[in-house]
């Protein structure tokens, strides 16, 4: 199977798995009321947003005050629509029942919706007490949440750090790579001005997985060594326009570079 | 007397009818904005049927849906030149409508510190910020089969760091 729909497959098999878990199994719920509460739960689950939903999810806390799912799955719509006030205010009910379970997922939502770095980092950090050798992914499972870290402490001005901290994710054993590591890597290392060490990791990026952002800081390299640069800018034009470009259907992926950018090289 | 008796039993049930009215705190979806004469535009039409306006930005066709993408925005932003006096740090989000003609309307505040608590960072740069979210006009409607025009809820998080908008999400 070519590379590229190796990765493709395995992201669809990652979104399958995420729209999945949101359902548990409620045989496995101790205590008549829970499982009742769990079962609410599912119901309520597959209705999102929707006034019935919140209510139900109303019901379950009710039923069982600490089934956490319960909780961090009423917090979701408010975490789309915007209205991160009353987002915050569920999801740390969650957190404060079951941080093994929920410090991942609300340190990344930190990042993808809200940008704050710094609460991404201290809730990633205490998340990796409990899970010292993997983070495990972000909830859309395009990054292992120990690149997430990275780029936060290099949206925070320490890429030499965020460097480190993705090299060594990249050579730990058994490390399964998400979408856009090499990218990611590959513009820290751009943004300290190593263009080797960036070119290397658009290069790898290209042979992994390929996307309109990466082909323009290739061609922003060779730029800048004085290059022949406009093929590249093409390419990544084109590629862009083919709609191979950084996707996140909620929010915009971190160092997304946009078409007029691309025009402007 | 009669009279009296009959008034006293009539509101008693009244009131009966209206505590056994079960109203749900919650709206018919999470997010949901009704007109208020007080604050929207009379002339803001949401689309006919007004069911067809019931998408959230991140339903029907991907992405972001504004001409220039997000990066015209923080360009026309950046123009303006609005920031605060006052070395404040939080969030100020813009929630609205986009109606089936790409036109925004009944928009919505919600201001927080860097600890999502609600707080009023700066009135003024609140004022500014709502008014420069107002004045977007690159907005374009959603499609279904690729004719029918679709109005949907949007929303717009200002981050500001040191009475500077630092992001524009999402």
């Amino acid at each position: 199977m070519e590379k590229f729909q190796r990765y493709y497959l395995s992201f669809l098999l990652l979104i399958v798995y995420t729209n999945t878990i949101a359902q548990v199994n409620c045989n496995a719920i101790e205590g008549e009321d829970c499982k009742k509460a769990c079962e609410l739960y599912n119901w309520a689950s597959d209705r999102q947003g929707s006034r019935e939903s919140q209510e139900a999810f109303d019901k379950a806390i009710g039923l069982c005050p600490t089934f956490s799912n319960a909780y961090m799955e009423k917090a979701v719509p408010y975490l789309k629509n915007g209205d991160f006030i009353t987002w915050k205010l569920l999801i740390d009910k969650a957190v404060a029942l079951d941080p093994k379970m929920h410090l991942g997922y609300r340190g990344w939502c930190r990042f993808q919706f809200l940008r704050d770095y710094t609460g991404t980092i201290h809730d990633l950090e205490e998340f990796k007490k409990y899970y010292p050798e993997d983070l495990g992914r972000s909830l859309n499972g395009d990054y292992n949440l120990e690149i997430i870290r990275a780029l936060s402490y290099s949206a925070l001005g320490e890429k030499d750090k965020a460097v480190h901290l993705i090299e060594n994710l990249l050579a730990s054993k058994n490390y399964f790579k998400g979408l856009f590591d090499h990218y990611q890597l590959g513009v820290t290392y751009f943004e300290l001005g190593r263009y080797d060490k960036a070119l290397e990791n658009f290069e790898k990026q290209s042979k992994e997985f390929d996307f309109a952002e990466n082909i323009y800081f290739k061609s922003k390299v060779s730029k800048i060594r004085n290059k022949d640069y406009l093929d590249l800018k093409r390419l990544a034009l084109r590629t862009y326009d083919e709609g191979k470009i950084m996707k996140d259907v909620y929010t915009h992926h971190f160092n997304k570079v946009y078409r007029k950018q691309i025009e402007e090289l | 007397m009669k009279v009296i008796y009959f008034l006293m039993f009539f509101s008693f049930v009244l009131m009966s009818c209206q505590t056994e009215k079960n109203v749900s705190k919650y709206p018919s979806t999470v997010g949901d904005i009704e007109f208020d004469p007080k604050l929207d535009d009379a002339d803001f039409k949401k689309c006919i049927p007004e069911k067809l306006v019931t998408l959230q930005y991140y339903q029907g066709n991907p992405g972001f849906n504004y001409r220039g993408e997000k990066l015209a925005i923080e360009e026309k932003l950046k123009k303006e030149n609005i920031f605060s006096k006052k070395n404040i740090t939080g969030y100020f989000t813009v929630r609205f409508i986009v109606n089936c003609d790409g036109k925004a309307g009944l928009f919505r505040g919600q201001h927080m510190d860097s600890d999502f608590k609600e707080k009023v960072l700066d009135q003024d740069l609140e004022n500014k910020l709502l008014l420069f979210t107002k004045s977007l006009d690159g907005w374009v409607p959603k499609e279904m089969k690729g004719r029918v025009k679709i109005g949907y809820y949007q929303y717009l998080t200002y981050k500001i760091k040191n009475g500077k908008v630092s992001e524009v999400l999402p």
